[in-house]
């Protein structure tokens, strides 16, 4: 398993710093990936990112795998115009709640940030047996199936 | 926040002219909406592309309307109306449960007690309970008695429960079928209550209980029966429900597991016996009739039950020996109906307003009724006119893919599978329509999710808001459009290219087979039809066996069994479509063992693939491969100057990148990708003209359908079936096939004013396979002897770019 770079260390300082290029990068696609695109917006020559950093790559697949419960998540508040950072309940039926008052106007700036905040949220042991726990074995083990 | 004030849904997809169109609306706040009727032509807002378009008809119809609340009573059960016989003194309740989620959590949007085999409302009745806590219950007025014990999820348990209105005797029964090693004993409570029982005039219910009659109350008049609202939805299988009117004895109990077998002569049946028989009210055999929407009642007062909201059937019951797998076959081990708190086959909602279409004036397109209000509400319903059978007008038809809108109905997959980011590669968007569904779950869900209780959904009605058929709607598995609203760029394209086409739906097809689409010189897919009921697929066979012209906009088509459920033909055409997700395939989840067979037609479910119908032989490609981040571009191949097929590339330079650019992934290659494999179904003399090999990202992975050994290597970065392949095979009579292999495909046509390759590709060729007459025959040194596997690599004509000197630029 992958930890999660310690705050304040070069390492993650690193990864923040590719997360946001790539991020800067893919303002006007339709779509977005941890990648950079050559040409800003325009997906025909990609590099970087995910293919070119493994640490980016596991720390990512991590934090995308969390339970839902909690999860943050991009709640658009307005077609193609503004995008807020919301949390899901992981209760049916529950709405996600906005997180903060921070309202984006472009929809890739928003994935970096939320990259920031699981930076923090997320458990340097996660997946280590310091936290495994009754739940892993009924399915609770962070890792949810589709 | 508040979402979505307006929704709403249409009696029909396709309507005639001539025929008329039904609206439900549900206005919740606003006292009033306007109604206009559009012709919808781009729904994608992106301001890269031509934003949202609409024309407004004119239509008798448009206008403002008074604004109703109207709701959706979800969830399934069975109910049999109130009557004599139920009014008992004393009773016996016994069923089989398997339940799934006895137990929810307290800010659940239906938590509370579930209903199993009730007669029972407000404190008067009897009945068979799971209470809050998950305990089997016993309910008899206001009192209340429990085991204490929480019943197991997903395991089969035994329950009954009885009362002596003379000795006041009351006994409740929970067994447990498995009993582990370290499981307490489950003792019956026995207690004794001195008590007659206060009949409520409600009906009995499985699944649920009467919460309350509300004859006058117009919120409850779209529960079903009207006037009568239900709680306590139960989510589980239930099996072999009895009601006795005495208290029996253990040992008579389990005589009537076997239920009520009348008849009984000296040669026939074995039960129950004669005082058996003579205390019997109900005993429901669920295992009859599993294809109706009706629980036979083998007692003597024929209580059969209606079932509302579909739950499942066809569904293992206690007793399932795993030895057989269709329930056709052995239908006693297929007791069991599964029911769940958010099944929904009809909102049977009260209709706003109606629209006549007329006779003339209305083409064949997309359209929906707009529904706005002055507070900037805003819901679209959309449908489709359909020229009857022979009375076409046009020679290029849209085949609109509604079962595949069916089956990602209501999607809630962003906000319910943890999984989600891990196959769109991203945080995925919620838009209004998903925050709203969050919080409603009685509009139910889509065939990609699962019920509350992790079972998979296999149904899907359009009899009820469908949201994510709407223009205006990015999907988070592109963070573009997908499905309606990319198939309107296709629409956007035809218009702004000045093409005259029908519009169908996949219900036409289904319903009208070959007369549906034979006077068309060519038909074109959406971009994603991948879902499709058999009728379909021969429709389709048969049309470009004929000489028919099939232009497939999209990728990963031709892949799940469905079908229409008959229960509901008397309401329309293909008003429920059933899928369930079998041994292989993308799944978002699993059909259990002994539960791959439709409910509705019996036939066995899954991929057409593995019911020997290839995904490739329809169109000559089929899917390989997915992901969801972002797109990429095509190159010619040497096949793309065969004389064939070179006509499709006039004005497209062989080393121009094909689509680099579009309004899905950025690019015509992306989302889900269709290759050619001639082993798979391919026609032997497929053309595989251009390709999109060695370009995809990691977040692109091989179908899993296509390997049997978990593996590294399977992405885009590494595997090289994980590509897109443009594809063209003639069929007999001058017929052709053409398939663009991409589901991202259809958003580059409109890029750049529709100025740009693809547009030129995708007009080059349906100039050609739109004109009258078969398509030119193909040279003498075509008609050849070919293999599948088997192919020379010598010639010039097999190798690559880069073996004939003709490598791309850089």
């Amino acid at each position: 398993m992958e930890r999660i770079p310690k705050k304040g260390s070069p390492e993650r300082q690193r990864l923040i710093d590719e997360h946001k290029a790539c991020m800067d990068s893919m303002k006007g696609v339709a779509g977005n990936s941890v990648l950079l695109c050559e040409t800003p917006g325009d997906t025909t020559v990609l590099t970087g990112g995910v293919h070119a950093d493994p640490v980016l790559k596991r720390v990512l697949l991590r934090m995308r795998g969390e339970s839902p419960k909690g999860k943050l998540i991009v709640i658009c508040t307005k077609i193609d115009g503004e995008w807020r950072i919301g949390r899901l309940s992981g209760v049916r039926g529950v709405p996600p709640e906005l997180v903060g008052d921070k309202v984006y106007t472009d929809e890739q700036e928003i994935q970096h940030d939320i990259f920031l905040m699981r930076l923090d949220e997320l458990s340097d042991s996660y997946g280590f047996p310091d936290d495994f726990h009754e739940g892993w074995k009924r399915k609770d083990d962070n890792w949810p199936i589709t | 926040m508040s979402y979505m004030r307006l929704t709403g849904y249409a009696d029909k997809f396709g309507v005639h002219p001539g025929d008329t169109i039904k609206f439900y609306v549900n206005c919740d706040g606003p006292a009033e909406y306007k109604v206009e009727i559009v012709q919808i032509i781009n729904g994608d807002t992106n301001p890269r592309g031509p934003g949202y378009i609409d024309k407004p008809i004119e239509a008798s119809v448009n206008g403002t309307y008074k604004g109703q609340k109207q709701i959706i009573h979800g969830g399934s059960y069975g109910y049999v109306p109130d009557a004599k016989a139920f009014h008992v003194e004393s009773f016996t309740l016994q069923c089989w449960v398997w339940p799934t989620a006895p137990k929810t959590h307290q800010r659940y949007w239906k938590h509370g007690a579930q209903g199993l085999v009730t007669k029972w409302a407000n404190d008067s009745g009897y009945g068979l309970f799971i209470n809050e806590d998950g305990c089997l219950e016993l309910r008899i007025n206001e009192h209340r008695i429990t085991t204490g014990i929480p019943i197991r999820d997903h395991a089969w348990h035994f329950c009954a429960a009885t009362f002596d209105a003379a000795t006041g005797d009351v006994v409740l029964y929970h067994e447990p079928q498995v009993v582990y090693a370290l499981d307490p004993e489950s003792p019956p409570v026995v207690t004794n209550l001195k008590l007659a029982i206060a009949h409520a005039p409600v009906p009995v219910a499985l699944a649920a209980y009467v919460k309350t009659l509300a004859p006058d109350d117009p919120l409850a008049q779209s529960s079903k029966p009207a006037g009568v609202v239900f709680a306590g939805k139960y989510n589980g299988k239930i099996d072999s429900p009895r009601i006795c009117n005495r208290a029996l004895s253990r040992a008579e109990i389990e005589m009537m597991k076997a239920g009520a077998q009348p008849g009984l002569t000296e040669r026939r049946n074995s039960g129950p016996t004669g005082k058996l028989s003579e205390c019997i009210v109900a005993a429901w055999n669920f295992s009859a009739g599993i294809d109706t929407l009706f629980c036979k009642d083998e007692g003597p007062y024929r209580f059969d039950a209606t079932l509302v909201n579909c739950p499942n059937r066809a569904m293992t019951g206690y007793n399932w020996s795993g030895q057989n797998f269709d329930w056709k076959h052995a239908p006693q081990e297929y007791g069991a109906i599964s029911f769940h708190d958010d099944d929904v086959d009809d909102a049977r909602w009260v209709s706003d307003f109606e629209w006549a279409v007329p006779e003339t004036g209305v083409k064949s397109r997309f359209y929906g009724a707009k529904l706005t209000t002055s507070d900037g509400d805003e819901d679209f319903i959309p449908f489709w006119v359909v020229p009857r059978v022979g009375q076409e007008t046009a020679k290029i038809a849209v085949m609109v893919p509604t079962i595949s809108y069916m089956a990602y109905a209501n999607e809630h997959v962003a906000c319910n599978a943890g999984g989600a980011e891990l196959f769109v590669y991203r945080v995925p968007i919620m838009q209004e329509q998903n925050m709203f569904l969050s919080e409603h779950r009685e509009y139910g869900g889509s065939i990609y999710d699962t019920h509350t209780d992790g079972t998979g959904i296999s149904i899907s009605s359009r009899l009820r808001p469908i949201l994510s058929i709407r223009p205006k709607y990015d999907h988070f598995l592109a963070q573009a459009p997908w499905q309606y609203p990319a198939d309107l760029h296709l629409i956007y394209w035809l218009e702004t290219m000045g093409y005259d086409y029908d519009v169908f739906t996949d219900e036409d097809i289904t319903y009208d087979g070959l007369a549906r689409i034979e006077n068309y010189n060519v038909i074109i897919t959406g971009s994603h039809p991948e879902h499709n009921s058999g009728a379909q697929l021969d429709a389709l066979h048969n049309y470009t066996q004929r000489g028919g012209r099939l232009m497939y906009m999209g990728a990963d088509a031709w892949y799940w069994v469905h079908s229409y459920h008959p229960g509901y033909a008397e309401k329309g055409r293909g008003i429920v479509t059933e899928m369930r997700r079998c041994e292989s395939g993308i799944r978002t989840w699993r059909a259990d063992p002994g539960e791959y067979y439709h409910q509705g037609t019996g036939e066995l479910g899954g991929m057409w693939r593995f019911r020997g119908r290839y995904l490739h032989s329809v169109a000559g490609v089929g899917m390989s491969s997915e992901g969801f981040d972002v797109s990429s571009y095509f190159s010619r191949t040497p096949d793309s100057l065969d004389e064939r097929v070179a006509w499709a590339f006039e004005g497209i330079g062989y080393d121009e990148k094909l689509g680099n650019f579009g309004l899905v992934g950025g690019g015509a290659a992306g989302l889900e990708l269709d290759i050619v494999d001639t082993m798979l179904g391919s026609p032997p003399h497929t053309l595989a003209v251009a390709t999109s090999a060695g370009r995809h990202t990691e977040a692109y992975l091989l179908v899993m359908e296509d390997f049997g050994f978990n593996q590294q290597g399977l992405d885009g970065t590494t595997h090289p079936r994980v590509r897109g392949d443009i594809a063209f095979h003639e069929t007999p009579n001058g017929g052709g096939c053409f398939a663009f292999s991409s589901i991202a495909f259809c958003g580059s046509l409109p890029w750049n004013n529709c100025d740009n390759n693809i547009s030129r590709l995708v007009k080059n060729v349906l100039d050609r396979f739109s004109t009258d007459g078969p398509l030119p025959t193909p040279p003498a040194n075509a008609i050849k002897h070919r293999g599948r596997a088997d192919y020379d690599p010598t010639p010039i004509e097999h190798q690559s770019r880069k073996a004939r000197g003709e490598p791309l630029p850089a």
